[in-house]
């Protein structure tokens, strides 16, 4: 079908005002991809079709929704009731915005499992790692994006979720109080807070196609890494596939999965059992009446429970920005010459043990603190930071496997 | 492909624990099974009922208005009965209470909270309302009056004093109670997401189609890949 459009009348004329052939062809039909690419490799499709999504629902979200905490009858607020119309009387609003509700979520485990991917197969080492860097952007910007749009409902935990984070930012020495009062627009969370959430909400989406598409401008321009984690003569048609049809239809195929997995989610359970859409945020703001338990939606806990884990405040806030900071200098950290776990017995224990860490903090950070808790994560926040150090040291003791010649 | 394994059984039994948890709430007590069926009809009639009689005597679901009530097919009321409910409410108007913030104040120290999100903004959602209704008792300590202690409420004191009057009831009526609290649980449990019946049907056909469709895909991935080696 491809094909045959590039033969018309028509694709010729654009083509010769924009070069369309010549970017179809670098960077579909004639883009090499690995073929031994396995199944860990659909994931940044999958995140780019959740990212669309997200972006759809979000505009026709933004049609209904109403950024205003002036109170209305009931101890509810024009944000509230705008979310309550469109869940009620908007014509499938419903499905909209647990779509995009669940959305946020889905975008969470699809992107941390194409992190875990590029860890466990050296995709962040030479010459990927600026790839990996900005894909540390893509994370933050997306924290951002989800931390703006829990407030949007002005619920419960919208406040006080709110409310907590921008404290957070208040603790930060001299600076502190200027950041906290510019992002709240005032000295609480409140309305102009409400105002410039939902500004920023639908600035960061734009910002984070420009820096998606910067990340696979850069990946095309280094090509993919592979299992295997060795350099392959794209030219040579023994190890690659052309991206179209090869690897699109894999991918298609990945994302109809995937989407069973998200409708499912969204058809049949869109609380998920208050994990996805948290309990406390079908009751309306009220800043008199805290919750019994503040805590962060599951994507973030991790970070919480490193934040959590410092008796000083500002000991853990340092930790907590340390441990996103860490994730910029990680290609650096590593020095070893091959990529891939596969052929690095003690890297692959480390970084397994990190992946069980991490879900181990993020436990952590969503229960209740219990004494036996505090001691877990603050063990996993150990480990977390050792597992970084530990890598500027791991090629010198690290007997590595022979790699394979091809794929 | 040891990592595909690892990931994927982790992802998945993060999901089963995340589905379905049934917190117990701050009473400390294991919740009573409602045994609530949104899609039916007589059971959410019966419950609008109880609601209007009892609970909207202080309570509202703003949410919810007297035209939804007809709208809705799974409750699908008469224009009289409508009517009826309403008085001289106009039928946009959302099912408030007639008892005011300042009144409910005096009487009960605190403005008795809007019902429309009461189950899916509750730990334990449709069991926890049940259980409450039907969990007034007697506190040991006798601290808290009768008619305020209840068993499954945080902390046991609610300022709402017993609405279906289960506290020291006849033997023979329990049934009847448990029937009503149930009926209204199912009631709010529908207000709650009054599009969880049509969400769910039509769920059923959209998982169908991806299914259709990621079999296609996957033939069609197949076939494409069959040269490769």
């Amino acid at each position: 079908m491809l094909e045959s459009m590039m033969k018309t009348k028509l694709f010729a004329w654009v083509d010769r005002r924009t070069g369309a052939e010549a970017i179809i062809k670098s960077q579909l039909t004639e883009y090499p991809a690995p073929k031994n690419l396995n199944w860990m490799w659909v994931f940044g499709a999958i995140a780019m079709t959740v990212l669309v999504l997200q972006i759809v629902t979000g505009i026709f979200l933004a049609m209904y929704y109403k950024p205003s905490a002036m109170e209305t009858l009931g101890g509810f607020s024009v944000a509230f009731d705008s979310v309550e119309r469109i869940m009620r009387d908007v014509n499938f609003g419903w499905l909209l915005r647990y779509t995009h509700a669940v959305g946020a979520s889905m975008f969470f485990l699809v992107v941390y499992i194409h992190m875990g991917r590029g860890m466990y197969y050296g995709s962040y080492k030479e010459p990927r790692e600026l790839i990996w860097i900005m894909g540390v952007v893509i994370l933050l910007i997306m924290q951002g994006a989800a931390f703006f749009g829990y407030l949007l409902p002005w619920g419960q935990m919208s406040f006080w979720g709110a409310t907590v984070i921008t404290n957070l930012f208040g603790a930060i020495p001299v600076l502190g109080d200027l950041i906290g009062q510019l992002l709240m627009g005032g000295f609480s969370v409140g309305d102009p807070t409400l105002n410039r959430f939902f500004s920023l909400h639908y600035l960061f989406p734009l910002l984070l196609v420009a820096i998606v598409a910067g990340h696979i401008h850069a990946l095309h321009t280094v090509h993919s890494n592979n299992p295997d984690g060795i350099d392959l003569d794209q030219s040579d048609p023994n190890n690659v596939v052309m991206f179209h049809p090869y690897v699109t239809m894999k991918d298609a195929f990945a994302v109809s999965l995937f989407m069973m997995l998200y409708m499912y989610i969204v058809f049949f359970n869109p609380q998920m059992g208050g994990y996805f859409i948290e309990v406390d945020n079908y009751v309306p703001a009220n800043n008199l009446q805290t919750p019994a338990h503040i805590a962060p939606v599951w994507y973030l806990t991790p970070w919480y429970t490193i934040l959590r884990s410092f008796e000083v405040k500002l000991v853990g806030i340092a930790a907590m920005g340390a441990s996103l900071a860490i994730l910029f200098v990680f290609p650096f950290l590593d020095r070893s010459k091959v990529r891939s776990a596969r052929y690095r017995p003690m890297y692959r224990g480390m970084v397994i043990l990190f992946f069980i860490d991490v879900i181990v903090l993020g436990y952590c950070g969503h229960t209740a603190t219990t004494e036996t808790l505090k001691v877990v994560g603050q063990i996993a926040t150990f480990y977390y930071f050792a597992f970084f150090i530990g890598l500027l040291f791991l090629p010198k003791i690290e007997k590595t496997k022979p790699l394979p010649e091809g794929v | 492909m040891k990592l595909n394994t690892i990931l994927l059984s982790l992802a998945t039994a993060g999901m089963m624990l995340t589905s379905n948890v049934a917190l117990a709430s701050g009473g400390g007590h294991v919740l009573k099974h409602a045994n609530v069926d949104v899609t039916n009809q007589e059971q959410l009639l019966r419950g609008l009922t109880v609601f209007s009689d009892v609970c909207m005597g202080c309570h509202s679901a703003k949410y919810i208005t007297y035209k939804g009530l007809m709208a809705y097919p799974e409750l699908g009321i008469s224009r009289e009965l409508a009517d009826e409910l309403r008085g001289e409410k106009p039928m946009m108007s959302g099912m408030i209470t007639d008892l005011s913030p300042a009144d409910a104040t005096e009487s009960y120290g605190k403005i008795p909270p809007d019902l429309s999100l009461i189950v899916p903004g509750r730990r334990g959602g449709v069991d926890y309302v049940y259980s409450l209704l039907t969990g007034y008792a007697h506190d040991h300590n006798e601290k808290v009056p009768d008619g305020n202690y209840n068993t499954y409420f945080p902390g046991n004191s609610i300022a709402m004093p017993d609405p279906l009057g289960w506290l020291d009831h006849d033997a023979e009526d329990t049934a009847e109670l448990e029937q009503q609290a149930e009926d209204v649980s199912a009631f709010l449990a529908f207000i709650g997401d009054p599009h969880q019946n049509e969400r769910r049907a039509m769920g059923k056909y959209v998982l169908g189609f991806l299914l259709l469709l990621t079999i296609v895909l996957f033939l069609l991935k197949k076939e494409v890949w069959k040269d490769v080696h």
